[in-house]
């Protein structure tokens, strides 16, 4: 039990210096790029914030799905959603649109059988819980929890750390 | 829902064992020789005529009795050679196919005991065959689970009940995971409460993102600071993975507006790290 446990928090904390160190990476990135680009995209304050606030936040959930790794299912199914917004962007939004309109629908169907809606919530909140079991789908909850706890210390005391 | 479904298909899986005891002993003459011959034997001792004609006259009278005698028969189940003896005394092999299915029938309806009991073990044959090791600790709970309910007799509500097991397992760890989640009772308030702890992760790290932004923008105005700041980001994460992020989950997560809890936090962790 306890050598299980030492093992779980050894793996949590490599899970947390990788995903740091590449959230990092990407910052300094995402910081460079805006250096460059800063001066041109400076014309409307508000947007440009906004865009930023979003790259980082995807940049954020990106570094977690790769520090996790395609073990588990909602690091995939999160990796392959970024993948595909980065590919796709705008180009193809109207087939996106439709197939979620069709996933939603084909949710409801299954819900309406069972359960009342609160493991559909947790679903639509769990990346990649569409096509999941019960089972699988409260696994991965807890894994994705352990997860975004880990994340939001991380940010949080990087934030801490680059207002000091 | 579920229990007439496999009761039937337990049924079915149940009556082959009872249709190769009835029908194919009976009807293929090859298997008992001997007994045949003993019985000729026999018929040939005793008065042949009167033995056929009491069957026959039992036909041509009333089925019932007949089927009630044949039932006896093959309760007792040791006189299958008995059984034989009237086929071959019976002339009509339609007629004795008939009585045959509702002997088997009425031995199905009557011997409902032997028939789950049957049932169970066609059910561990088959788990049996999928995992034969494991099937040995379910067996003995839904034994003793049938006792109780009366219905759940088969590997579907065995598996069932596994996965209700699981559900279960893994709601308690969430419950362990998710702060102030211990005191709630109730699936579906654990299970809300895990969707709010949920949100308010995802709310934290657009928080958070927001701030880094503003960290990030103003590192973008003084350009002197950037090359200072890569060293020290390549030294953070392992001085910060050891000292700060000691594995406190923000509890502060329901209370509060968003920005409150943003000041509070700044300021924790201000305290904190100095």
């Amino acid at each position: 039990m306890a050598s299980k446990h030492t093992i779980a928090t050894r793996h949590a904390q490599g899970i947390r210096a990788r995903f740091a160190s590449r959230f990092l990476r990407s910052l300094l990135r995402l910081r460079r790029s805006s250096n460059r680009f800063g001066g041109s995209q400076s014309n409307d304050e508000g947007i440009g914030k906004r865009i930023r606030t979003d790259r980082i936040k995807i940049a954020a959930y990106a570094a977690m799905a790769r520090a996790v790794g395609p073990r588990r299912t909602w690091s995939r199914a999160l990796l392959f959603k970024l993948r595909n917004r980065a590919r796709i962007h705008g180009v193809s939004r109207k087939r996106c649109l439709v197939s979620e309109k069709k996933r939603i629908t084909r949710n409801k169907v299954v819900a309406t059988s069972s359960e009342p809606s609160r493991a559909d919530t947790l679903r639509k909140l769990v990346p990649g819980g569409d096509s999941m079991d019960t089972c699988v789908l409260l696994e991965e909850t807890a894994h994705y929890i352990k997860c975004l706890a880990t994340q939001v210390t991380v940010m949080q005391s990087i934030a801490d750390r680059l207002l000091l | 829902m579920d229990p007439p479904l496999i009761n039937e298909t337990s049924f079915s899986a149940a009556n082959p064992s009872s249709y190769t005891l009835a029908e194919i002993w009976p009807f293929p003459p090859p298997p008992p020789p001997p007994t045949r011959s003993g019985l000729r034997m026999d018929n040939l001792a005793d008065p042949d005529g009167s033995l056929e004609e009491s069957t026959l006259t039992d036909q041509s009278s009333g089925n019932g009795i007949r089927i009630r005698k044949t039932r006896d028969f093959s309760s007792e189940k040791d006189d299958s050679t008995k059984i034989v003896s009237t086929t071959t005394s019976a002339n009509d092999l339609n007629d004795s196919n008939g009585k045959r299915r509702k002997i088997t029938g009425s031995r199905s309806v009557n011997d409902d005991s032997r028939a789950e009991t049957e049932a169970s073990s066609a059910a561990n044959n088959k788990s049996a065959e999928q995992s034969s090791k494991a099937s040995e600790p379910p067996k003995q709970d839904y034994i003793h689970v049938r006792a109780r309910r009366g219905q759940a007799t088969d590997s579907h509500s065995l598996a069932e009940r596994a996965r209700r097991e699981k559900i279960s397992e893994r709601m308690n760890m969430l419950q362990d995971l998710v702060p102030g989640c211990n005191k709630v009772i109730g699936k579906a308030l654990v299970l809300d409460e895990i969707i709010n702890y949920i949100q308010s992760l995802q709310c934290q790290v657009e928080l958070l993102s927001m701030k880094l932004e503003a960290v990030n923008s103003r590192m973008n105005t003084s350009t002197t600071i950037e090359g200072l700041h890569p060293k020290d980001l390549g030294a953070q994460p392992f001085v910060a993975t050891g000292m700060i992020f000691s594995p406190q989950p923000t509890r502060e997560y329901v209370q509060g507006s968003q920005s409150e809890w943003l000041h509070m936090q700044v300021g924790g962790s201000f305290e904190r790290a100095l």
